[in-house]
């Protein structure tokens, strides 16, 4: 049952409630065969960046840190908010695995043939 | 490692939600068509998570008495 799943986050260690939850959900939907990307905006683009989950472990979950890899490792895909990403001034050129800086028409592109999505 | 007479198996202990399916499939993908995984999971949340992860992913649950699932990968 091929299809595609959303999972918005605009959290990052300012919620790390929220964003682990995020990513065992994406997790749960890349391993259940849909073409999954999480969609990181606002606050959230601090994840992208290489390091900055590291060491947000929430008891009773995977480090964050491995969640993301994980997700990585399994084919699901991180859309980074370019404006959210620039406004912040982080570094392009340290991304984690799997993210890539976007716009919205690649979101909505990816959303526009029918997805559903959860947000966090 | 399992001998060629045994099914392969996985105890996932009490590991759940998205860590438990995607070490799941990670497990399974690898095998045959057709083999026969034997899979512990103590979750209380797996006798809904199986089954669903099953009916999306086309594996077959051939049994579930939980804690124990019995998966037949796909492919045959």
């Amino acid at each position: 049952m091929p299809g595609k799943f959303c999972v918005s986050l605009t959290c990052a260690t300012d919620s790390p409630d929220k964003a682990t939850v995020a990513f065992v959900v994406a997790n749960a939907a890349v391993a259940s065969d849909q073409e999954t990307v999480v969609f990181l905006s606002t606050e959230g683009v601090r994840l992208a960046v290489r390091g900055a989950a590291d060491g947000v472990a929430e008891e009773g979950f995977s480090p964050l840190k491995d969640l993301m890899a994980n997700f990585a490792a399994a084919g699901g895909k991180i859309y980074v908010c370019s404006p959210c990403f620039k406004k912040r001034k982080l570094d392009d050129t340290a991304l984690v695995t799997g993210a890539v800086i976007v716009g919205g028409a690649k979101l909505v592109e990816f959303m526009s043939t029918g997805c559903p999505s959860v947000s966090y | 490692m399992p001998s060629e007479t045994e099914e392969p198996d996985w105890d996932a202990g009490a590991m759940g939600c998205g860590d438990l399916v995607l070490g799941l499939r990670a497990r399974l993908l690898p095998l045959a068509p057709g083999t026969m995984f034997r899979l512990r999971a103590t979750d209380p949340a797996a006798p809904e998570d199986i089954p669903a992860w099953c009916r999306m992913t086309g594996h077959a649950l051939a049994s579930a008495n939980h804690p124990v699932y019995i998966i037949r990968r796909k492919g045959a």
